[in-house]
């Protein structure tokens, strides 16, 4: 499945919109990890957490191509440094149209299988799931050596965001629910 | 040490390298980049884009310096990022970026796995860079390694990777001047001097990246619109496009349908030392002149049309506009394009061109391009935030860039007075939308705007 299709199918398992590109990036993210395809999209370790610049150039074609609408609503400056700027993303008619074609195909039931599961498992908001991201990544890097989560809630308070405990802790907890992460 | 030698240089003043560098610049195989134009054929449109990309690699390698200094670099760390630019367009083939889908379509399956994603011109850079003997004379064996490590991003800080290729990296900052210099188109102009004492190294305790001072946002904005200017005024100018894709079906045609064997051996890479011997041998010119000298060819039918000029014309150029159905509008501008071929067969037949003449082409940009949006941007009391976030520019201009449309060229030679020639680009026009809604949607009745003449 190409990118396009891929955007296409998440949003459209999300309930047809998704609100912020950092949580479009995150959730694409854990999609493609709780699946094991990449679908080409090549995330890579980033400031914020996992980014792929082929999920925001995709997004951007696909406004282009007005199979997305594309909203923003400004918050100001925050002082965690996250957007000011939400851009939320809903499928148009002609968005519809196409992912009612793309409903009947085995990979899209995987992506609405896999965004069910992160959908269900307390629905963290976005700054919670970039945190999960970005200790997902840790988790995956320094597997080899056996990092526990308490670990890695003390990797998380590096990165230099000014993050709760509690924002942490509930990340955690994601990741542990969707079965990325366990105590062991 | 930067000894006194100086090459005088048009968009930098003077560049100036040490004795060691002069040495690799006075290798062979890096002198080969003066035979091979920085913009392939634009100088047909452009009369004065005749540099080439021996001019670029310099002038990068002297913003690389500058950057380093700007930045603190080590000395270790600064010789390698000045190397790693100098060398970083190496790997070009004759008429530089118009030949890696010809090179990617004729590789050998095993030297290049992935056809889609490889970008093929750095891979051969990397092989000159760690195979050629000449820069095995210069450079030793670690150094070259590094180099190539560093280019890829396998290797060293990220910041240092994005020094040599990055979206703010020091081949964007020279070509956008360099392009804008020599084409006289003066939209790239940007304050290069103020981006440089503007950029920071950022470390978030985990990896150390390339970040720009909010006191530097304006001037990335002006980079950044710098770059959309270009592409739209000169990158994609509509006669470069046209020159570009007649040079790719020229030698296309020549490898496919003439059968040439020279030809079909620059183009088949398999990642043998006997390949890059010849490759490197290959420039513009050369590749020209020995078109020319192909009697009774497609290849040379071709070239002689570039040559002189006769240039196909862009007989249809529509955007996202022109297909309300949203099926049709999926399948030409987010599809694979193996519909390319039926489609330039089907007009040629509607229109009585020769099929080899008509050329389909889908302009875009690759969503996977790494742009300005993630670069940090660094306050003096506040957490960094994201250029994206920041710049009240940034956003319009990349989606502009990322607008696509699709052409197809044809020979369309002498087609009388003004009235007669708009009737007629009325008629392709219409015919080419049928052909397109056709194969799109097999089963179903024609739906397409009928704005602009259709």
């Amino acid at each position: 499945m190409k990118p396009t299709d891929f955007l296409l199918c998440l949003i459209d398992a999300s309930g047809g919109a998704v609100a912020g590109r950092t949580l479009l990036q995150k959730r694409a993210f854990f999609v493609t990890e709780l699946i094991g395809e990449d679908f080409g999209l090549k995330f890579d370790a980033h400031y914020y957490g996992p980014y792929s610049p082929t999920v925001e150039g995709t997004a951007t074609q696909l406004k282009n191509l007005g199979f997305l609408q594309e909203s923003s609503t400004g918050f100001g400056i925050i002082s965690d440094g996250f957007e000011m700027r939400r851009y939320d993303y809903a499928l148009t008619d002609d968005g519809q149209y196409l992912v009612r074609r793309l409903r009947e195909t085995p990979t899209y039931k995987r992506i609405s299988d896999a965004t069910r599961r992160i959908l269900d498992a307390d629905n963290p908001n976005y700054m919670e799931l970039s945190i999960a991201a970005k200790a997902y990544f840790l988790l995956k890097k320094k597997a080899a050596t056996g990092m526990t989560v308490a670990d890695l809630i003390k990797e998380a308070e590096k990165y230099s965001w000014n993050i709760s405990q509690e924002s942490v802790r509930r990340a955690i907890e994601f990741l542990k629910s969707v079965g990325l992460a366990s105590d062991k | 040490m930067l000894d006194n030698l100086e090459i005088r240089d048009p968009v930098h003043g003077f560049i100036y390298r040490d004795s060691h560098e002069r040495e690799i610049i006075d290798t062979k195989i890096f002198q080969r980049l003066r035979f091979l134009h920085q913009l392939a054929l634009a100088h047909l449109v452009y009369p004065g884009a005749a540099h080439t990309r021996f001019d670029h690699s310099l002038g990068a390698f002297h913003v690389a310096g500058g950057l380093a200094k700007a930045l603190f670099l080590s000395d270790s760390d600064r010789r390698l990022v000045r190397l790693a630019t100098l060398l970083h367009d190496i790997g070009h083939g004759p008429f530089s970026h118009v030949s890696e889908p010809i090179l990617r379509k004729h590789a050998l399956p095993d030297a290049l796995p992935n056809k889609e994603e490889s970008k093929i011109h750095e891979m051969i850079s990397a092989k000159i860079i760690l195979e050629n003997d000449e820069l095995k004379r210069h450079l030793g064996d670690i150094e070259r390694e590094k180099i190539v490590g560093l280019l890829a991003g396998t290797f060293g800080d990220t910041y240092l990777h994005e020094m040599v290729s990055g979206p703010i990296d020091a081949d964007k900052q020279d070509y956008l001047l360099r392009d804008s210099h020599f084409t006289g188109v003066k939209y790239g102009i940007y304050d290069q001097e103020r981006l440089r004492n503007t950029l920071r190294i950022h470390d978030d305790n985990e990896d150390r990246v390339l970040a720009i001072s909010i006191d530097g946002l304006h001037t990335l904005e002006q980079f950044v619109l710098a770059k959309y200017y270009m592409t739209t005024q000169v990158y994609r100018h509509r006669i470069r496009l046209i020159t570009d894709q007649m040079i790719e079906r020229g030698i296309s045609l020549g490898i496919e349908q003439d059968k040439i064997g020279w030809l079909t051996s620059l183009y088949r890479y398999d990642g043998t030392s006997d390949f890059m011997k010849e490759y490197v041998t290959w420039g513009d010119d050369r590749l020209m002149s020995e078109a020319w000298h192909q009697k009774d060819s497609l290849i040379k039918d071709m070239f002689d049309r570039l040559r002189e000029r006769r240039l196909f014309k862009c007989i249809l150029d529509v955007n996202i506009n022109d297909f309300p159905e949203p099926s049709t509008r999926s399948f030409v501008f987010a599809g694979p394009k193996d519909f390319y071929k039926p489609l330039e067969q089907r007009v040629a037949k509607e229109f009585g061109f020769n099929p080899h003449h008509v050329i389909a082409y889908g302009v875009d940009f690759p969503p996977a391009t790494k742009t300005e949006s993630q670069v940090p941007v660094l306050h003096k009391q506040t957490k960094p935030t994201l250029f994206n976030d920041e710049s009240a520019l940034f956003k319009s201009a990349d989606q502009k860039i990322r607008e696509q449309h699709f052409h197809i060229y044809a020979p369309v030679e002498t087609i009388g007075d003004d009235k007669q020639k708009k009737k007629k680009f009325r008629e392709y026009r219409e015919g080419i939308l049928k052909i397109i809604q056709e194969l799109a949607n097999p089963q179903q009745p024609l739906q397409f705007n009928a704005k602009g003449g259709a």
